[in-house]
């Protein structure tokens, strides 16, 4: 009977593995919704749903007069710099900084960001 | 055991002479009535119904209603012995401190005793309702096997519960007359009148003293009752009516010289669908939803406002009962999965309720009745509610829901969607909880109450008035255990009058 578990079978197996990984890795990739660039990439890479976060923004922007979108990113950016988002979230409620969004009780940094990728549509 | 007198078959022109006439036999006169069994004193119970309902009787309380909207007069209440027990829920649930409270922040509040002054009364009021045992706020630990409160953490918006009314046969909840006509029946010195319909409050001569009552029923037959003391329990809406009504000595009727009757109208506005929330384990223990048995009582839970929190926030009362499943929207799906995932907490089991509110309104001397000229089939004239709810009672409202909303995520157990905003959302589909009150209101003051800390009427010897008629601020409890430690409060005062 002939040997199956050779080096050379090994090695073929195992470059096959990895090239079957990336290809699976890049075709969700590209199945994946694109979007495009905005300023606030980086705050809106810690959403994890766009789609329903732009629905949730478009909600809180229609409450709020003056949403002035360079400022709101530049002090998210300064605060998430300082803390993780359920940080920044439980700080928020603990200390009553609330946003609605269609009557939902939001809290405000997570609000604001759902705003920004209404923004960045 | 004597029977019920009925009015109708009195001869035309008798004349009655009681210590004490009684006027409306609902839960507050039945339980002054009863409160006063076995006393010297001789007590005349007069009810404007009968046994059961009858149109022609609820006709009486034809009238009409301007502004804002509210049930027809005729059809928030009952006109037959036991008055609205008739068609109560059998929600009860005491006042607490603050509501006695003067607050500066809110106008015309303030009672002339504080809570402890009707305490000692609770506990008979809580038995006339078959209440069960006064458990109230202890429920929450002794359910603790049944399920958990809900942990909303520090914040200003806490679980506290109901009881309930209940009777024999597992029927919910008490109505007055059925179950305490053979009590009435068995007092010995009390004549309870049906069919007896309060149609003048006569004074004297020199307007300090009610003379005599002008009684009629519907078949046509008139007598009078000159009583030492009148007590007025005929509900706030026809005690204001009788009293604007007897004008025929001072223009402005009975206990009006400082046009005060009839205003302060109040009631517990129901809005619908006032707010969703969300548990996002999806667990809710089962007393939030349900009347759930407990030592002989039936409790539910219900949050409110505390009274720490509606002080330093200057926020009047409410309560929320969690209600049926609800269902979300894209976007409530969207919030709800984004707001946990900052939360870092699962929400895959996520379960949707909508809630049920009551509001406490602020008191409003222009929210009010007057007389109309239109008359009804006893010559009465019928009244008008001018009827209004101030924007700021919603806002103060929704800010307590609000506050719900925050504590809830705080507490990383769920959250909460305000569902009303503009005024015209909460006036749309509001529905009131037949509480109605107000409109003798009681203060030291003659210029500022009806009555006074004893509940008689300002510049009058003898008359009195029980009822959440007096309540000079409401709460967002339901009034009727309250009333009745009122009630029993008066009995005692008026035993000490008599004697």
């Amino acid at each position: 009977m002939k040997e199956l578990l050779t080096r050379r079978n090994i090695v073929i197996g195992a470059g096959s593995a990895v090239v079957l990984t990336a290809a699976a890795y890049e075709g969700v990739h590209l199945l994946r919704k694109r979007y495009a660039p905005s300023p606030y990439d980086d705050l809106l890479a810690r959403l994890d749903n766009r789609d329903a976060d732009t629905q949730i923004g478009e909600a809180v922007l229609a409450d709020v007069d003056d949403f002035e979108a360079k400022l709101v990113a530049a002090q998210l950016r300064a605060r998430l710099e300082r803390e993780s988002l359920t940080q920044a979230t439980l700080h928020d409620v603990r200390d009553g900084h609330m946003l609605e969004a269609g009557g939902w009780v939001l809290p405000e940094t997570l609000a604001l960001l759902c705003a920004l990728a209404a923004k960045a549509q | 055991m004597s029977a019920f007198i009925d009015a109708r078959s009195v001869p035309e022109g008798t004349l009655l002479r009681p210590d004490l006439a009684i006027v409306g036999g609902g839960p507050a006169g039945i339980s002054l009535a009863l409160a006063l069994a076995n006393t010297p004193l001789h007590i005349v119970l007069l009810e404007s119904g009968g046994m059961n309902f009858d149109a022609k009787t609820q006709a009486l309380y034809g009238g009409s209603v301007v502004a804002a909207p509210f049930p027809t007069l005729d059809a928030s209440r009952l006109r037959f012995l036991g008055g609205s027990t008739n068609h109560w829920g059998g929600w009860c649930r005491p006042l607490d401190e603050i509501d006695f409270e003067e607050r500066s922040w809110l106008p015309h509040s303030g009672w002339p005793f504080r809570r402890k002054a009707i305490e000692h009364y609770f506990a008979r009021a809580q038995s006339l309702c078959e209440a069960g045992p006064w458990l109230y706020d202890e429920a929450g630990k002794a359910l603790l096997s049944v399920g958990p409160v809900l942990a909303l953490g520090q914040g200003g918006v806490v679980t506290r519960w109901f009881q309930f009314s209940k009777t024999r046969d597992g029927v919910l909840p008490t109505h007055f007359g059925e179950r305490y006509a053979d009590d009435l029946k068995r007092v010995r010195n009390l004549s309870t009148y049906l069919h007896a319909n309060v149609t003048r409050l006569g004074l004297d001569a020199s307007a300090r003293t009610i003379d005599e009552l002008d009684v009629a029923t519907l078949s046509g037959r008139k007598f009078k009752v000159k009583p030492k003391i009148a007590v007025l329990a005929m509900g706030a809406i026809e005690t204001a009516r009788l009293m604007l009504a007897s004008n025929n000595v001072m223009a402005s009727g009975v206990g009006n010289a400082n046009d005060l009757v009839g205003r302060y109208f109040a009631d517990h506005p129901i809005p619908r669908d006032t707010a969703t929330l969300v548990l996002f384990d999806g667990k809710l223990a089962p007393f939030y939803q349900n009347n759930t048995g407990l030592r002989g009582a039936i409790v539910r839970a219900g949050m409110f406002p505390s009274e720490n929190y509606r002080r330093s926030n200057a926020v009047m009362d409410s309560s929320v009962t969690i209600e049926d499943k609800a269902a979300l929207d894209d976007l409530g799906h969207a919030a709800v999965a984004a707001t946990a995932a900052a939360l870092a907490v699962d929400s895959g089991n996520a379960t949707a309720f909508s809630l049920g509110c009551g509001m406490e309104v602020a008191p409003d001397p222009d929210r009010r009745f007057t007389l109309e000229q239109e008359r009804d089939v006893l010559g009465m004239p019928k009244l008008k509610l001018h009827m209004r709810i101030a924007e700021s009672d919603f806002v103060n409202f929704r800010a307590t829901l609000k506050e719900l909303g925050r504590q809830l995520l705080a507490a990383r157990i769920g959250m909460l969607r305000l569902n009303l905003k503009e005024r015209g959302q909460w006036l749309e589909g509001l529905d009131w909880g037949n509480h109605h009150m107000g409109t003798a209101r009681m203060h030291d003051d003659p210029k500022q109450g009806v009555v006074d800390a004893n509940l008689q009427v300002h510049g009058l010897a003898n008359l009195f008035v029980a009822g959440s008629a007096v309540f000079p601020t409401y709460g967002a409890a339901n009034p009727t255990v309250n009333l009745l430690a009122l009630t029993l409060r008066l009995a005692d005062h008026l035993k000490a009058v008599l004697r």
